[in-house]
């Protein structure tokens, strides 16, 4: 399936993409267009970009929207939507203090990349490391050592 | 010539709690409200995007956002907005700087403090580095 963002991706649509090849889509591509342009429907399946299904909603991010719109429930994967809310959103309550660190890496993943394509093959293996980390630390360590 | 991200909306009259919400999260950002009318931030990519989602929102409460990136034609008037969000930064950090001169300050309370304050202080107030030297002086102290 084809999906479109617009261009100059961030914390949440690197997650987004992310989600969406490790997932939800796995033959997924991607395709970026400039900022505040409009997307065609030839251009595929819009996401974050506002007013679209996979966007922003009630003050979560697109990574939130995927995850309920596609039925997912992954503790780990709910435990790092809080992450790109808190670093996207203008969170009230913040619960993950990793947030503002993966936002700024994030940011700066696609200052050094030279384009999107690049940052979200980058941004992947970050998503990658996240999730595997959380996971082991999400097991309780037993006594035993086992 | 610097340039700004206005934003001024419309929301649904019930429930008033919309408007508390969308009011705070403005807050929150740091964004300054002129004449009762329109919200101002300093145009930079992490403020931009939050002021597109958040229109975004209001648009889905059923109301109307517009908002707009502009320049004043007066640069003195410019200079007088970058003035008032110096003011509104500065007068978080001169609070927490008073808070630390006290006996036992609460530390990590502090620290959270100048933490929401950086992410405001868009024009670099000479009072930050200040508390946060304050700060890291103050940790591991015994009195």
């Amino acid at each position: 399936m084809k999906w479109v963002t617009w261009q100059n991706i961030g914390v949440d649509r690197m997650a987004s993409i992310w989600l969406i090849r490790r997932w939800i889509d796995p033959a997924a591509e991607f395709s970026f267009i400039p900022v505040g342009e409009k997307p065609l429907s030839e251009n595929g399946e819009p996401f974050d970009i506002p007013g679209a299904r996979y966007s922003h909603h009630g003050g979560h991010c697109t990574f939130h929207a995927l995850l309920k719109e596609q039925n997912i429930h992954d503790p780990i994967l709910k435990q790092i939507a809080q992450m790109v809310d808190e670093a996207d959103e203008v969170p009230e309550v913040s619960l993950e203090p990793a947030a503002l660190g993966l936002d700024l890496i994030c940011r700066g993943l696609r200052r050094i990349s030279t384009d999107d394509f690049e940052a979200l093959e980058r941004g992947s293996l970050i998503y990658d490391a996240l999730y595997a980390q959380l996971e082991s630390d999400s097991t309780p360590s037993r006594p035993d050592g086992k | 010539m610097s340039s700004w991200l206005l934003l001024h909306y419309k929301l649904p009259n019930k429930p008033s709690a919309l408007r508390v919400y969308i009011w705070r999260k403005l807050k929150r950002l740091g964004a300054i409200l002129l004449h009762e009318a329109v919200w101002v931030l300093p145009d930079l990519p992490r403020t931009a995007e939050q002021i597109q989602w958040l229109a975004a929102e209001i648009e889905e409460m059923g109301g109307n956002a517009f908002y707009w990136r502009a320049t004043s034609l007066l640069s003195i008037q410019g200079d007088s907005i970058v003035h008032q969000f110096q003011e509104q930064v500065d007068t978080i950090y001169s609070n927490l700087l008073k808070r630390l001169e006290k006996s036992k300050p609460d530390l990590q309370e502090i620290s959270r403090e100048y933490q929401l304050a950086l992410a405001q202080d868009f024009f670099h107030s000479k009072l930050g580095p200040l508390v946060r030297e304050k700060l890291t002086a103050k940790r591991g102290e015994r009195s």
